[in-house]
Formats: C-alpha cells, structure tokens, sequence
C-alpha cells in the first residue's frame, strides 16, 4: 500500500499543479487585484449548461488561489486520507480559500464602476482566474469526500498501481477496458510509477477517474482534433445524457412546448402576447446581453460518457466545440445506429444526417478494392492499391450485367443483386456466364473436315443428307447448313432466331 | 521410293535439321510433304505456328509439342467455347506456349481469356490488340498469367483504369506493355503501371488522354527503353521536361503528332538522354531550330530521326547530318523547304543511310536522288511520293547504284516513265514497289518489271491506267512470289489479262476494284489458281456475274476479307459465298442492287458466327431481324452502317 499511496500522491500532486498553471501565473494575479467584473461573472452561465459542477458551489463566491497551497493540501488529502484529523483540517483549509476567494469577489463588485474603461482581456483573466480557483476547489471537496468512501478509494488505490488480480473486474464495464487498465498498469510499474505527469483536464470530479481509457473514436468532427488549447484557456460543461437526446431544449415557459431551436421558440412566443414581439424580445439573448463587448471564456464541452475521449477525465481530452457537435458526438459514438440506408441496407447511423448524407451517395461511385474496402474516389482506391501489394480493383457487377446483356445469345445467368452496392461486385475474376460447355463426342478427338457447299444442292433445297452429319467438336459448318435449313424450311423468324443462339455457340 | 532408300537416312538427325533450317519457306513445305524425315524434323523443331481453322488446333498441339508461339488472330471461329473445349481436352499439350497472338479475336472473352491464361502456365507474350470489345473483366482474365513479361492491349476499347490494375497487380514482371488507344485509361492507371511495373522496358501510350502528370510517372521507371507517345493531346512540353531528369536508359521515343509539343519539349529529351538513338517529331515541330541543332550535335548514337512536316532549311538539314553521322532512318516528308542542297549534305555525311522519307518534298530533284544513290549504298527503303520533279534520269542512277534497294514507293510521281521502269528493274532485290497514279507507264516499262525483279512481294499499280493485258501477264510470269497486287481503276485490263493471275500461288491480298471489263471468268480463274488468297476487293466490278462468285465460294477456302460492293451478285450467290467461305471475317456488301433483304438475312445468318467487321447499308439495321443484329453484336462483329 505504501507504494500505492505514493505513487497516487504523485498523481494528485501534479495533476493538481497542472489545474492552476494557466490560471495562477503571476500576470494573472496581478491583473487579477486590479480589474473585475461583476456583470461578467454573472454571465459566465455555468448554471445555464449544467456542467459537472453541482449549483451549491456558487456559495463559495471568492476565493484567492495559491498554487503552492493548492499543491500542499492535496499532498495532504492523499497523504492521510483516512485520518479524520487531517478529513476536518483539510475542510478547514477550503473553507479558508472559500473566503478568500469571495473576499476577491467583493472587492471586484466594489470596484464595479471602472469596469466600463476596461479592457476585454483583464476581464476574461480574472474570470479565468476565479473559474480556475473555483475548480481547484471543487476538486479538493469532491477528493476529500472521495477518500471517504471505500469502494472509490479501493478504485483509486489500485489503478495507478500494479494491478492486485482482486475480483475488481466488476468495477469495470467491460472486460477490454479491464485488460487495458491492467496492461496499463504493468507499464507504469515498469517505468518506476513516475510517469503520471500528464495532461490532465481541469475539472476531476468522477469517482472512477482512472478507469479512463483510450475509447475507440469513430466518426469524430475532424476540425476538433486540430484545435490545441491549453488546459484552462476555457471552460468546460458538460450536458447530461438524457438531455444530449432530449429533441426539444428550448421550451416555451407558458404552454411547454418544445423547440429544437431557441429562433423558433421566441417566433413561437410572439403568439403569446405584444410583450414578446418587441426587438429585443426576439433578439438573440446572448448578443443582446453583452451589448459591445468582452469576449466570454471559451466554452467547450465534454461527453457525459465516461471513458471517452471527449470525456474530460481522458488523459488526452479533446472537447468538443459546440452542443451541437456534443449532439452527433454521442449519437454517433455512444447510442445504437439505428438508421439503416434503405439502398445498400448495410449501413447504419445514430444521426439522420449522415444517413442523408450517405445515400445521396450510396450505390454511385462505389470504389472497392479486392481486398473489401471501398472509397468513394477512384484516386483513393489506386493510392490504396499502390499502398498494399496483392490488392487489386474489384470490377464492379454492373459492367458485367451490361457485357452480359450484350452477348444476348449466351443466356447469361447471373445474380441479380444488382442495387446491393457492398454486394454488388463481383470479386472473383471471371465467372461469365455458365453454358453447356461440355459436347458429345468431343473427347473422342474426332474432327470433321468441311465439305465444300454444293451449289446443286442449294438449288434443288436438297438438305437431307446434312442432319446426319454427326455434331463434333470444332465442326463449323454444320451450323450454317442448319441455318439455311431453318430459313428454306420456313421457319418464323422467332424459331430462326432460336435456332441461332442454339448452334452459334 | 522404294528403289533408292532415300539419300537422307545417310545424314545424321542434326544435319537434317540444318538443312532444313536453311530451306525456303515453301521449299519446306514441299519438302515436308515428300519425306517423312523432314516431316519428323519439322515436327521437333517447329516453334511457331498460325492457324487458320482452330478445328486443327488440337491436332496440331499435339504434332508440334516444341511450339512455343501460337498465332490464333486470324481463326474466325475461335470463341469461349471453343476455348474450353480444349482446355478439357487431355491430350493437348500447351505448357510450352510463351506467345499467344488473339489479336482481333472478338469472340474470346472473360472466361476463353482466363481458360488460355490458365493453360498456358509459361505464357509471356499475349497480344489482344484490336479485340474492340475487351474490357475490364478480360484485362482480369488476363491478369492471371503471372509470368506475363509483353502484353499488347491496343484498341481494347473498353480497357479502363480499373482493368489495368487489375493486369498490373497480376503481371508486375511486364516489361512491355502497349495501350494504345485504350481511351478510358488515365493518369491514374498509368500512375500505378509505373509504380508497380518497375521493370518495364517498353511502353505505349498513343492517343491516350493522359496529362503531364502521367509522364512524371513515366519518368520514374528506371528501365524505360522505348516510349511511344503518338498524339496524345494533352501533353506538353511541361511534362516533357520530367523526361530530361528521368527515365535514364531512354532510347527511343516517339511524340509524333502531339499537338502541345513544341521544340523545346524535345531539347529537354536530347539533353537529358544523350545516348538517344530515335526520335520521332513528325508533325509537332514547327522549324528546326538553331538552338535545338544545338544540342542534337551531342547525339553521337542517333540512328532514327522523323521531323516530318517541319520546316527544315537545307542548311539546318546539313548541319543536322553533320552532326549525326551515324544517322541510318530520317524522315523529311512534307518538308516543303528541302531542296537538293541540304539533300546532297545529307547524302555527303550519312552514309550508312538506310531509310529515307522525301514524301511530299516538291522542290527535290534527280541531282538530289543521284547524290543519295551514290552516296549511301546501303540504301533499303526510299519514299519518293508526290515528288513531282523526278524523272528517269533520278531513277537510272538508282537502278546503278542503289542495289540493295527493297522499297520504292513512286506513287504520283509523273515524271515515271517506260524508261524510269527500265531502270528500277535493275535493283534486282526489290521487293516493295509502288507505282499508284503513275499515268506514264505502259505495258513496256511493265514488261522490264515482270522481267527482272523476280523477288517482288508487292506491287501497286493503283489507276496506272496505261498498260494492260500484255503487261500484267508479264508480271505473273515473271514475279511468281508476289503476294500483294493492287490494280484498281487499271481501266485496260480484260478478262484476258486477269486470267493470267491465276499464276501467282502465293498471292494473297488482290484489288480490282473498278475494273468493268473483268467478267465472271476473270475471277473464276483468279479463284481456282490463287489458293491462298486471303483478301479480294472486287468492288465496282459490274460485269462479274454469279459464275465467278460461284466459283471463288467453291475455291477460295482461305479467303479472310472481301469487297463485294456494288457488284451484280445474287442473292443465292451471296448465301453461297458466305456460307462457303469459312473464313470470312471482315464483309463489305454495300450497295448490292440484287440482293434483297431476305437474301441479305440469309446470308448474314450463315455466317454470323465468324464476322468480325461488317459493312453494310444504313437502311438494312431497320430490315435486318433484331436476332441477327444482336448475335452479330454478341459475337464481336462491328457494323458500320454506311
């Protein structure tokens, strides 16, 4: 246990450091004594999205934050966890930044009358500023209550440590995760433990923050992953589930009506009185708001899903931009597909957009390699094919209906999955149509030689003798002759044509 | 036979052989046919072999079992089916064949492609060239002879990027491969052959519409050899400069006819290549230059140059053959400023000159043709068409100096006369002579032809309206080798004259088109002595009745081609011919005023099975039964509705 407790006392320590570094540098604290806006703070709208942070904490108003102290009592917490001594002087100490922090609130309302000549970015650091120490409180009440509850604490124990072979499978959702945590696990002892240096999101507020493991990304905005902003540059909220799949978020406070966007409730809301069509009733609320002005801290949003990437407890967290994004992130990552493309009936969607997209798409263009991957760009198949060695175009069936449809004669006979568009390919190389192949006779080796056409013959309409001739292998002529017996007979057309596609072959 | 036991059981098996290799081609036939040790001998060392009637082929495989070259282009009949037969046929040996010639065999497809491919295990060269119907499935196929190292797809109309990959994934050893006027391919497909086949030697991409951006790839081939870029429209001298720093082992190239190709695409090519040995310009340079005569000087191994339709100066020209005096092939045609000056440079300094192009170069006169006969001894070929200042005196130098001369073409050169003919006839070793539009020929200047040049294979006398009976039987006394005879629009000749055709065994490609004076027993007789005889033109010949249409179906048994149009044939001599004639491919029956439209059906039915080209009247595709149309079509014959 020693060394466990080490090793996650490493942990919290430099995770923690890592919260107040951009919030707490000096620039900040100076800047921090001087400018404040109450207005500002007042807009910061954490309540609006409810973010992982509980409401109560907007009791702790102010709170001056010192890195050093912060690093300190986190030592603390974990130093002596069980120890109800260190549990009451651990409160204590919040309860001091508490105070702190709302006396430095106070002293901005006081000085709320200068605001006005201020520049933007003073008050975003200070709001920074106090979002950050806000958070560092947070993580300090939610560890000092996490240590009291043992289940958590067994969690936070064995995680970062070698895996102890405990029953502890059933702490873990699925049995990967489990393996990964161990393996995990593994590397971290084999590096000596002190690896746990790493970036860590600012806000750690769930219990089972170590379960959090490289989830499998899928269909992620492309544009999120460039974006690299430094942990604390922004704020982070977090939507619950049920209101990620709610269909209605905005809704009208007189009849209830749901609406997906909030234009359309306040149309919805003219119909509801004259108070209501004025201007600024049906302006957009934030615009309104902030008349000229400071840009708010940057908003990003994480998944409700534990484990995920765009969870904030990911060790390489990636928010997410917009809600609108957090919208199709969880429907496409964490919910059933439950779209199916009515064209190729394969493929499947959690947003209906992507299935629009999709089948506008579906069937045309579809570039498949041999190997079963398809491209929707022929480029892309060849870079792919110049790529793997052994993998080669599959000729799409389509070409092969058409060639089929030519040789009208041969009676092709094949498949009729013509609109599958993953099925749709014939990957074999060649399997034309199947036709009688094999002949009487044609294993004896016997080959009839062509008698010249006598033109008495012709003449007289004398065709008796030709039936008996025997059908051999590469006998040419005989087919002729049975074609002109077919037309000096009088045959209809039809059965001529018949007669045709039988002895042409 | 049984009186002396035959002076070759004396010799040894191997002298047999030598003797054998050294026989004429109808020597050994004769030979063959006499003598059961030649029969043997030729069976062990036969290696290739062309097939007119696929029914032998099984036979064949199995008494030639060295064969390693199977030339099947001309078998009307072959097909899938055909195909598979023999697969299943235990007996045939086909591990030995290398090279499979299927050019023009419309009916193999998919599945006949992949049946050989699988056969023939040591297959190397495949030529499918003009199998207009080929696309991406047969290029799969195809793609299963691993080992493949040539492969010849020109015309494959519907070859696109995906079937070359197909081939190129399957066949990465090609060392050759020509895809001309496969028009669907693109950069991508040619990007990919580059990046796969890295070996490749030799590649053909005329006609394509492929940009700068394929030659970029083309430059990465390190082995590349022969590049043949004829008129392909897009590219420019842009991707012309890749080739200078790529590409190191280029020796040929050809770009002729590329409309965006300027001099200084070629200035990059020589500078980056100076061991260069063909370039072909022909019509996409404008002038010749100063700066690029610049930089052809450093082309000591240039053997081939074609700048046709260039304005070159007879200064540039010395210079040019100053420079490279190694220079063996050059083609000035349509290269109006050429006069006698810069010729009798070109003839002072080349003179291992073999080849020479002067078509269409008006200005050029006897003093030029007699520097070049005295000069260059080793000359073989010399095109002098349209050279309208040439007269006898040019040609009697020729014929005293220019003994090794195999190819004359004189066509529309007026100042050909009897005593010109004398004097060609004394290049004994000609084999190539045309003498089209040629107005001042008579029976007499025939007469020296027939006379002397024994060794003749072609001869075009295209509207030489001036000699007649006596003549063209001088010719088929005298040049019983000929196996091409044009003599179309010679208005003088009778039935009397024609007969006498009948003369020349081994004539295969014969045209009499317009001649009204040939009759039924013309023909009749032309059919019954030219056995071999594979392509007619007969068109316009009105007074040719069902006699000799009767007589060519009953003889004419190799016959691949022919030109009925606006001939007086009936409908049940039509039936006759195209049911007799088992080898017919390629038909032209336009214009037939007595041939009604069940004769046409009938006929076209009988042999729908083995056309592979069709001419016929507009009118007829709404006459015609759809059955026929759509069998025809299934069978790979193309229809050209006049």
């Amino acid at each position: 246990m020693e060394t466990e407790d080490d090793l996650c006392h490493n942990n919290w320590g430099s995770s923690s450091s890592k919260s107040r570094e951009p919030g707490s540098s000096d620039g900040g604290n100076q800047t921090f004594a001087g400018f404040t806006s109450q207005q500002k703070w007042e807009d910061a709208s954490i309540l609006d999205y409810e973010m992982g942070v509980e409401p109560t904490l907007q009791v702790f108003d102010e709170m001056k934050a010192s890195g050093q102290a912060n690093v300190d009592f986190l030592q603390g917490v974990r130093a002596q966890a069980w120890d109800p001594r260190t549990m009451l002087s651990n409160l204590s100490f919040m309860e001091q930044k508490i105070h702190q922090l709302q006396d430095l609130v106070h002293l901005l309302v006081g000085r709320g009358g200068q605001l006005q000549g201020r520049q933007d970015e003073l008050a975003a650091q200070q709001q920074q500023l106090i979002t950050t120490d806000l958070t560092s409180i947070i993580i300090q009440l939610i560890s000092t209550a996490g240590s009291l509850l043992p289940s958590v604490k067994h969690n936070m124990s064995t995680a970062p440590g070698p895996y102890t072979g405990q029953p502890g499978s059933a702490l873990f959702p699925y049995a990967r995760e489990a393996n990964n945590v161990a393996s995990q696990s593994q590397n971290n002892n084999n590096c000596g433990g002190q690896e746990f240096d790493l970036p860590k999101p600012v806000v750690v507020d769930e219990r089972e923050s170590h379960v959090v493991e490289e989830h499998e990304m899928k269909d992620e905005d492309d544009a999120e992953e460039g974006e690299n902003l430094p942990p604390g540059s922004y704020e982070i909220l977090q939507l619950e589930k049920e209101e990620i799949l709610a269909p209605h978020t905005h809704f009208c406070t007189i009849c209830g009506k749901g609406f997906k966007r909030d234009a359309n409730l306040r149309m919805h809301m003219r119909g509801h009185g004259d108070e209501y069509k004025t201007a600024a009733a049906l302006a957009k609320p934030n615009k309104e708001s902030v008349p000229g002005s400071e840009p708010m801290l940057i908003k990003r949003y994480s998944c409700p899903f534990l484990g995920c990437k765009r969870n904030k407890e990911h060790k390489k967290f990636q928010p997410l931009k917009t809600i609108l994004c957090v919208k199709n992130h969880y429907k496409r990552t964490h919910c059933d597909k439950s779209f199916t493309c009515s064209r190729c009936h394969t493929k499947k969607f959690s947003v209906i957009a992507d299935l629009k997209t999709h089948e506008k798409h579906c069937g045309k263009n579809k570039w498949l390699c041999s190997c079963g991957t398809t491209f929707s760009r022929k480029d892309k198949l060849f870079g792919h094919i110049a790529l793997f060695q052994g993998h080669t175009p599959a000729i799409p069936l389509e070409e092969t209906k058409t060639s089929a449809s030519t040789s009208a004669q041969r009676g092709s006979s094949e498949g009729g999955n013509t609109n599958q568009g993953m099925v749709g390919f014939n990957l074999g190389s060649a399997s034309n149509a199947n036709q009688e192949t094999a002949q009487p006779g044609m294993t004896d080796g016997k080959i009839s030689f062509e008698e010249p056409f006598s033109p008495m013959n012709f003449d007289t309409c004398n065709f008796g003798g030709f039936h008996e001739f025997p059908r051999l292998m590469f006998d040419d002529s005989e087919s002729s002759f049975q074609m002109l017996i077919a037309n000096a007979c009088g045959f209809s057309p039809r059965n001529v044509g018949e007669s045709v596609s039988d002895t042409s072959l | 036979m049984s009186t002396s036991p035959s002076i070759l059981s004396v010799l040894s098996e191997d002298l047999i052989v030598r003797v054998y290799e050294c026989l004429d081609p109808p020597c050994r036939k004769t030979w063959r046919l006499i003598s059961k040790d030649f029969l043997r001998v030729d069976s062990l060392t036969r290696t290739t072999i062309r097939i007119l009637r696929v029914e032998f082929l099984p036979t064949l495989l199995f008494k030639y079992p060295n064969l390693s070259s199977l030339d099947l282009s001309v078998c009307p009949k072959l097909d899938d089916d055909v195909v598979l037969r023999l697969a299943l046929d235990g007996a045939v040996s086909t591990l030995g064949i290398k090279s499979l010639n299927l050019s023009r065999s419309t009916a193999v497809r998919a599945r006949g492609l992949e049946t050989l491919a699988r056969m023939c295990h040591a297959l190397e060269r495949v030529d499918v060239s003009h199998c207009w119907g080929f696309g991406d499935r047969e290029a799969a196929a195809l793609s299963s002879a691993t080992g493949l190292r040539e492969l010849k797809m020109d015309k494959c109309l519907s070859l696109s990027d995906v079937g070359l990959a197909r081939i190129v994934v399957g066949c990465s050893n090609l060392n050759k491969i020509s895809l001309k006027w496969c028009m669907e391919i693109s950069d991508l497909g040619i990007d990919l052959l580059c990046k796969i086949c890295k070996g490749l030697k030799s590649l053909d991409v005329s006609y394509l519409k492929i940009t700068n951006d394929s030659i970029r790839s083309i430059a990465l081939l390190v082995k590349l050899e022969v590049l043949d870029m004829v008129s392909c429209p897009l590219i420019d001298d842009g991707g012309l400069q890749f080739l200078e720093n790529g590409s190191p082992s280029l020796q040929e190239v050809d770009v002729t006819r590329c409309e965006r190709v300027s001099l200084s695409g070629l200035i990059s090519i020589v500078r980056g290549h100076p061991d260069i040995q063909l370039l072909k310009a022909s019509h996409c340079v404008s002038e010749v230059s100063g700066s690029f005569l610049q930089y052809i000087k450093g082309l000591k191994h240039l053997k081939t140059i074609w700048i046709d339709g260039a304005h070159v100066s007879d200064s540039s020209l010395v210079s040019l053959s100053s420079s490279c005096r190694s220079l063996m092939e050059i083609g000035l045609s349509r290269c109006v400023d050429v006069t006698d000056i810069g010729m009798m440079g070109l003839a002072r300094n080349c003179l291992n000159l073999k080849t020479l192009n002067l078509a269409c170069c008006g200005f050029v006169t006897d003093v030029a043709i007699s520097a070049i006969a005295q000069s260059c001894r080793n000359l073989g070929t010399l095109k002098l068409e349209s050279c309208h200042l040439i007269t006898e005196k040019g040609l009697q130098s020729l014929g005293c100096y220019s003994k090794l001369v195999q190819e004359l073409d004189l066509t529309d050169c007026y100042g050909v006369n009897d005593r010109g003919l004398e004097y060609i006839s004394k290049c004994s070793n000609l084999q190539r002579l045309k003498l089209g539009l040629c107005t001042n020929i008579s029976d007499k200047g025939i007469f020296h032809i027939g006379s002397k040049c024994s060794k003749l294979l072609e001869l075009d006398l295209y509207r030489c309206a001036g000699f007649g009976d006596d003549g063209l039987a001088a010719l088929s006394r005298g040049c019983k080798s000929l196996n091409r005879l044009i003599l179309s629009y010679c208005c003088e000749l009778t039935d009397t004259g024609v007969e006498q055709i009948r003369q020349l065994e081994l004539l295969s490609h014969l045209e009499l088109r317009g001649l009204k004076n040939i009759t039924g027993v013309g023909l009749a007789a032309i059919a019954s002595g030219c056995k071999k005889l594979g392509y007619l033109d007969v068109k316009l010949c009105e007074n040719i009745d069902d006699s000799g249409f009767w007589a060519l179906a009953y003889f004419s048994k190799n016959l691949r081609q022919i030109n009925l149009c606006n001939c007086s044939v009936s409908d049940t001599a039509l039936c006759m011919l195209m049911s007799n004639l088992s080898r017919v491919q390629d038909v032209d029956l336009v214009h037939l005023s007595r041939v009604t439209v069940e004769g046409f059906e009938f006929a076209l039915r009988v042999c729908c099975n083995r056309l592979k080209k069709l001419k016929l009247l507009a009118p007829l595709r709404f006459l015609l039964s759809s059955e026929l149309l759509e069998t025809l079509h299934a069978r790979g014959c193309r229809i050209r509705w006049d």
